[in-house]
């Protein structure tokens, strides 16, 4: 799974957002370090609709604007719990290692 | 004209670059987000900014966007690609005996040219014979394009391209043996492998659009209700198979629920008709004279 993938899947995990919302909230959880652009963002949301991973909750105008709500479905949820699972082992086991390498040198 | 009014009208341009249906699903709400990312007194879109939307739409109008769902035609349009890349590697091979034209036409397709034609025509026929082998490529990358949005009239012109490309294999129509210039359905000129692949890729891709799995993502008119009501025939699926209640929810996208259906364009209708009547033409023309 791409990093944005993972991101916008965990900007909707609390909830549904409308698209600005996810790009404001990948920029918060990624600490700033990655900023979305529109045609990034909708050509993901495109792809992760067509994968049954994401589904529309809600749409509505707001100062003559539509704001269309993403949420994510059964689906997208198992693929990011196991994502993060995968990632969380590569990390400990990152860490495992460098807490063992740094043991070993001092 | 205030500096919001330029901008917008500076997105809405770059817009143009994504596939109409996309643009007028989502047009509006990727608008908003622009506007809403946009600084005080910005006037014209950054730089950056233009080039993920430029890229960002081609990319929309080249891949095809079938739900993953929808196997049978996701396989199909893969398999359309594939015959477009097989014939897009016979060009290449045949490029250099194109150029080479006294041997194409007189030694291996027995044209009615003589030499001093040959000679005298020789660039305008290579032009003719590079620009008609692109033909079957442009078809095949066109069929790739309107099976996976969706099209009915696609899958039944597929149809009927593979019938032509039969009738080419096995020699029905001879299109070489009486013009000057020959569309070759399949490859005929390097044996018989190549040609049998190709025409092997379009026959599993015929019968893949053709299956009952693919039937229900082709419904007329336009892709946004053929997407529409393929995901009802889901939702018709998770229900008899006692799904839970929440797929049931997931089964319907609210943004595409009341949305006013757009009819597929009608000029599509007229292209399929006006490439049959080619096609017929450029047949009877290639007929033999009794």
């Amino acid at each position: 799974m791409q990093e944005a993938t993972f991101l916008i899947l965990t900007a909707l995990a609390n909830g549904a957002q409308h698209g600005y919302g996810i790009i404001t909230d990948v920029q918060q959880i990624s600490a700033g370090r990655v900023r979305l652009r529109a045609g990034t963002l909708y050509t993901a949301l495109d792809r992760l609709r067509a994968d049954e991973l994401i589904v529309v909750d809600r749409e509505e105008v707001v100062d003559g604007r539509l704001r269309r709500y993403y949420r994510l479905t059964p689906a997208g949820t198992r693929r990011l719990a196991a994502e993060a699972a995968r990632l969380q082992a590569h990390a400990a086991a990152a860490l495992r290692r460098l807490n063992l390498a740094g043991g070993m040198a001092t | 004209m205030t500096d919001q009014a330029n901008l917008e009208r500076a997105y809405r341009r770059l817009l143009a670059w994504y596939p109409r249906e996309f643009r007028d699903e989502n047009g509006p709400e990727i608008l908003a987000v622009l506007m809403a990312a946009a600084r005080e007194g910005q006037r014209r879109p950054g730089l950056a900014e233009s080039a993920d939307l430029i890229r960002s739409g081609l990319w929309m109008r080249l891949r095809p966007g079938v739900p993953r769902s929808a196997r049978t035609v996701r396989a199909a349009v893969r398999l359309i690609y594939a015959g477009a890349a097989v014939s897009t590697v016979n060009l290449i091979i045949a490029l250099p005996s194109l150029i080479d034209i006294k041997t194409y036409h007189l030694e291996w397709n027995n044209h009615p040219f003589t030499t001093a034609q040959l000679n005298q025509w020789g660039p305008l026929i290579i032009t003719v014979d590079i620009v008609l082998s692109l033909v079957p490529i442009a078809l095949w990358l066109w069929m790739a394009r309107a099976n996976g949005r969706g099209r009915t009239w696609a899958r039944i012109l597929s149809t009927v391209l593979l019938g032509v490309a039969t009738l080419d294999l096995t020699g029905a129509f001879q299109l070489h043996s009486a013009i000057g210039i020959q569309v070759d359905f399949v490859p005929i000129e390097f044996g018989p492998t190549l040609p049998v692949l190709t025409w092997l890729v379009g026959l599993a891709a015929v019968w893949l659009l053709w299956r009952p799995a693919s039937t229900a993502f082709f419904r007329p008119p336009g892709s946004v209700q053929a997407l529409h009501q393929f995901q009802m025939a889901e939702l018709a699926r998770i229900r008899s198979s006692g799904a839970r209640q929440a797929a049931e929810r997931d089964a319907i996208p609210g943004g595409l629920t009341g949305m006013p259906v757009r009819r597929g364009p009608k000029w599509s209708i007229w292209v399929s008709l006006a490439i049959l009547m080619v096609m017929i033409f450029v047949v009877l023309w290639a007929l033999p004279p009794n």
